[in-house]
């Protein structure tokens, strides 16, 4: 190999080396540790005559979060899989709202299938874990056809 | 190329030596349930109808006193099924001993899914179809066929209107 060869060789080795190490800092010690848990994970609402109940509410699920290790920010959102769907029946997502307690850190919202929706944020420790409670309601309605609808919530606690 | 060897092995002997990660995010997933059970409410804006006495030859058809019948029916469905609202008479128009076919009531109807008909105390009589769930209004225009051969009396009679949602 000539010596300019070696020289591009070693150049892009350097070049390669440098965010390994950047990146191995990031994931020292110092790396946020994030745990979250939902529970119950079924989310259940039953069924109800509109003009009695217009909207129905599911038993509270109590979300426990544990954030350590973070100097920064940390956020705990919710994403839905789709729309809710039974065989070929949809009922829009956007039909289903939550309210969630403590407030802060906690917030009200409406799922989006398209758009992660914050439930939660602040910054630094949650040290010990925390719970929080969310309540989470369907818009009832007579447009709905008849079926047993389900669909899958994603929860994502993240430190930037 | 000894000293990019050298270098590329220390950087993977680091690589692995290195602490794992705890991830920057945690996911956790749960499953979201409705049971949508089929319903069906049904509501008339008056719970009777009554037929006020005319001559025949001036009126043959008598409308009920107060107008049409205001008809709601809300249905929740299964997709694709059909809606049906029936009218069906207990028993013909009964005064005494003496009897007037319950045939002798006939109906117009507007709305979208309504349609006219003739009473019966055999079978249900449609009254309206839809498909599928959904809040629909329509109105129910009663008749009382008038015949000079009808016996004097006052007639009553039972209606039993009928909303199904398969």
């Amino acid at each position: 190999m000539s010596r300019f060869a070696r020289s591009i060789v070693f150049g892009s080795l350097l070049t390669a080396m440098v965010p390994a190490v950047a990146g191995a800092q990031s994931r020292g010690g110092a790396s946020p540790q994030l745990d979250l848990s939902i529970s119950p994970a079924s989310i259940t609402f039953a069924s109800a005559d509109p003009d009695v109940s217009p909207t129905v509410a599911a038993a509270p699920v109590v979300v426990t979060v544990r954030v350590r290790q973070n100097s920064g920010s940390w956020t705990l959102t919710v994403l839905a899989g789709g729309d809710l769907l039974a065989g070929p029946s949809t009922v829009d997502i956007t039909n289903v709202s939550w309210t969630a307690t403590p407030a802060p850190p906690y917030q009200n919202g409406t799922l989006s299938k398209t758009v992660a929706q914050r439930l939660a944020s602040g910054t630094g420790n949650v040290n010990p874990a925390a719970n929080g409670s969310v309540t989470f309601r369907l818009a009832n309605s007579w447009l709905y056809s008849a079926g047993s609808y389900t669909q899958t919530l994603v929860f994502t606690l993240s430190a930037p | 190329m000894i000293a990019p060897r050298r270098l590329l092995a220390a950087v993977i002997a680091w690589t692995v030596a290195a602490p794992a990660a705890r991830a920057a995010a945690q996911a956790s997933t749960a499953t979201l349930s409705a049971n949508v059970g089929t319903i069906a409410k049904l509501n008339l804006s008056t719970a009777s109808a009554s037929f006020p006495d005319a001559d025949p030859d001036a009126l043959p058809l008598i409308p009920s006193a107060g107008g049409p019948i205001l008809i709601t029916a809300k249905s929740r469905a299964n997709p694709g099924v059909v809606v049906v609202l029936t009218l069906q008479a207990a028993d013909d128009l009964r005064s005494g001993v003496n009897v007037i076919p319950a045939s002798n009531i006939t109906w117009t109807a507007t709305g979208t899914g309504f349609v006219g008909g003739t009473l019966s105390k055999v079978t249900p009589v449609t009254v309206a179809t839809w498909t599928g769930s959904g809040v629909r209004s329509g109105s129910q225009q009663l008749y009382f066929r008038n015949l000079w051969t009808h016996p004097t009396g006052t007639y009553t009679v039972s209606l039993l209107y009928t909303l199904s949602a398969p």
